[in-house]
């Protein structure tokens, strides 16, 4: 992650669309300062999109949501895309820059991305050979939107920025590069997401009735949720008692009850502790799931034990690396 | 040899471990977590697939690779590590440890603007508030909220009144602020529903530092009036 960077400007942005920031594998390390861990939302298409195009899995990218940007090519660079499809072409060819697959981009071409509302998952990550080449801080080049460091200037993209390329890039990829299974496309639309039980500190005697509920209902994204967490809207909880404990540690994938009965799901840009209950939380090799979720989307969840989240884990880990 | 009674080492998801030192919040618990804290921090410099930990007002929790160590086997040995560890006793020395950070503040006018409000709700002069805030050494509980954001204390108990009904859309950088037992100086702007009794213009917060949080978990801070 430290190597020095030969920086060539390849993008310029149009526009930006709706939230496009640089992110990595985040920012561990510095949760005891307060300081989230930030990185993709969803790891797993962030580290097929710089695979494909010849980087190492946890290159910074940009990170786009929903619509994503325009960007005028400056000079001649590979990119892969992996995630949602937000409908990627290549203008004015109109050549279509399909997900999961290395392109080739040419001086003066267009990426444009304009978004789909039938898109499966919300979130595009849009990989450059040679990774995007912002400054290290604090041991990573994700934006922390909250802080206002790291990624460009702390903040999303904007019009005028300019966006250069780094020197990751150990390997040439092939004009027809792919990647192997769908899976590592997008999760299956219809998986649930696996969680494991709150752990039992003191002062949270509901935690299990409170999983039931979790798990038995299919749960809305409420459209007020962002990088920060998922809000979601379904059926009126059991109400969990208060803590005496105050506030503690949380971790992205943390499932935290609200006083008013509304669970909400920890992403990767959440603060480092917290004080509302805990009822559950989500197995890391999950966080691609509601790291995806669509707002006005669905999610369902379902209990699971340690050994399984570990074997899924390894497996996923496995197939990556593959 | 004293196990830490209620001390309980239960996982948090499969990345994470959390050691619960005590049942309720408060200064006790506070040196508990920070003493096992720095004795924590210390055996776990260096060891892939373990983060260093992150104090809550009764816990430490450890973020973990899942896979190595792993929940189950980051339990173990965290379990082992604690039965070698003399949990500090009431009267123990260890209260009055941990460096003094020195934080220069104005304090009311327009850079402490709820300081005549605080007064009046609590039945004291400005002057006798600010002698209160500066009579104290406070202890860094944890950080959280925002990047830097450290929660200090305790307050002196006739300081301790309820948050503010409506939050600040914006609460400027530097500005120290009260609610319930807790002090707090807010590192950057942000939107805040605490007391802003003054400002302090020391850069509390620089990312491009290291470390970047002036006030951070181990230290203690005394507030001065200039």
């Amino acid at each position: 992650m430290s190597e020095p960077m030969a920086a060539r400007d390849v993008f310029e942005v149009l526009a930006p669309g709706l939230l496009t920031t640089v992110q990595d594998v985040g920012r561990p390390g510095h949760r005891d300062e307060g300081v989230p861990l930030s990185g993709a939302c969803d790891p797993v298409s962030m580290a097929v999109a710089n695979r494909l195009a010849g980087n190492p899995p946890g290159a910074p990218v940009l990170e786009c949501t929903l619509l994503g940007p325009d960007l005028l090519v400056l000079s001649d660079v590979t990119i892969a895309i992996a995630g949602a499809d937000l409908g990627a072409t290549a203008q004015p060819s109109g050549r279509r820059l399909s997900p999961g697959q290395a392109h080739h981009l040419v001086a003066g071409e267009r990426l444009s991305m304009p978004g789909s509302g039938h898109a499966r998952g919300c979130r595009a990550y849009l990989a450059v050979a040679g990774g995007v080449d912002v400054p290290l801080v604090l041991g990573s080049r994700s934006t922390s939107l909250v802080g206002g460091f790291g990624g460009l200037e702390g903040r999303a993209l904007r019009t005028g920025d300019r966006l250069a390329a780094g020197a990751f890039a150990p390997k040439a990829v092939p004009d027809d590069a792919t990647a192997g299974g769908t899976r590592l496309l997008l999760p299956h639309p219809d998986a649930s997401v696996r969680v494991l039980p709150a752990p039992a500190l003191s002062g949270l005697g509901e935690g299990a009735a409170a999983l039931d509920a979790l798990c038995d209902a299919t749960w809305g994204v409420s459209p007020v949720s962002d990088r920060r967490g998922l809000r979601l809207v379904g059926p009126p909880m059991p109400p969990a008692a208060p803590s005496d404990g105050g506030s503690h540690g949380v971790i992205p994938g943390t499932i935290q009850l609200t006083p008013d009965g509304t669970p909400i799901v920890l992403l990767a840009d959440a603060g480092t502790t917290g004080g509302y209950p805990v009822i559950a939380v989500v197995v890391s090799v999950d966080l691609d799931i509601v790291g995806q979720a669509r707002p006005g989307g669905t999610l369902r969840f379902q209990a699971v034990d340690l050994a399984s989240a570990r074997r899924a884990l390894v497996e996923l880990r496995r197939t990556l690396a593959g | 040899m004293i196990t830490l009674p209620p001390a309980r080492i239960l996982p948090f998801g499969d990345a994470a471990i959390i050691i619960e030192v005590a049942a309720h919040a408060g200064y006790s618990a506070t040196q508990t977590v920070n003493a096992l804290n720095r004795e924590l921090s210390v055996r776990l410099i260096g060891r892939a697939g373990w983060e260093r930990p992150v104090p809550g007002a009764t816990t430490l929790l450890i973020p973990i690779d899942p896979i190595e160590p792993g929940v189950e086997a980051a339990i173990v040995e965290v379990t082992r590590w604690l039965d070698g560890w003399t949990r500090p006793g009431e009267d123990d020395p260890v209260h009055e440890s941990g460096p003094i950070v020195e934080i220069p503040v104005r304090y009311g006018g327009q850079e402490g603007p709820d300081l005549a409000e605080v007064a009046r709700g609590i039945g004291l002069t400005p002057a006798e508030v600010i002698e209160l805030h500066t009579g104290t050494i406070y202890t860094v509980a944890f950080s959280g909220f925002i990047p830097g954001f450290a929660y200090l204390g305790p307050l002196p108990p006739r300081l301790v009144l309820p948050r503010r009904d409506t939050p600040r859309p914006r609460v400027p950088a530097g500005s120290v602020a009260i609610a319930g037992p807790q002090t707090a100086v807010y590192p950057v702007d942000s939107p805040g529903g605490w007391w802003l009794i003054g400002r302090t213009h020391v850069p509390i917060w620089d990312p491009l530092r290291t470390p970047p949080a002036v006030i951070r978990a181990g230290l203690r801070v005394k507030f001065t009036s200039r």
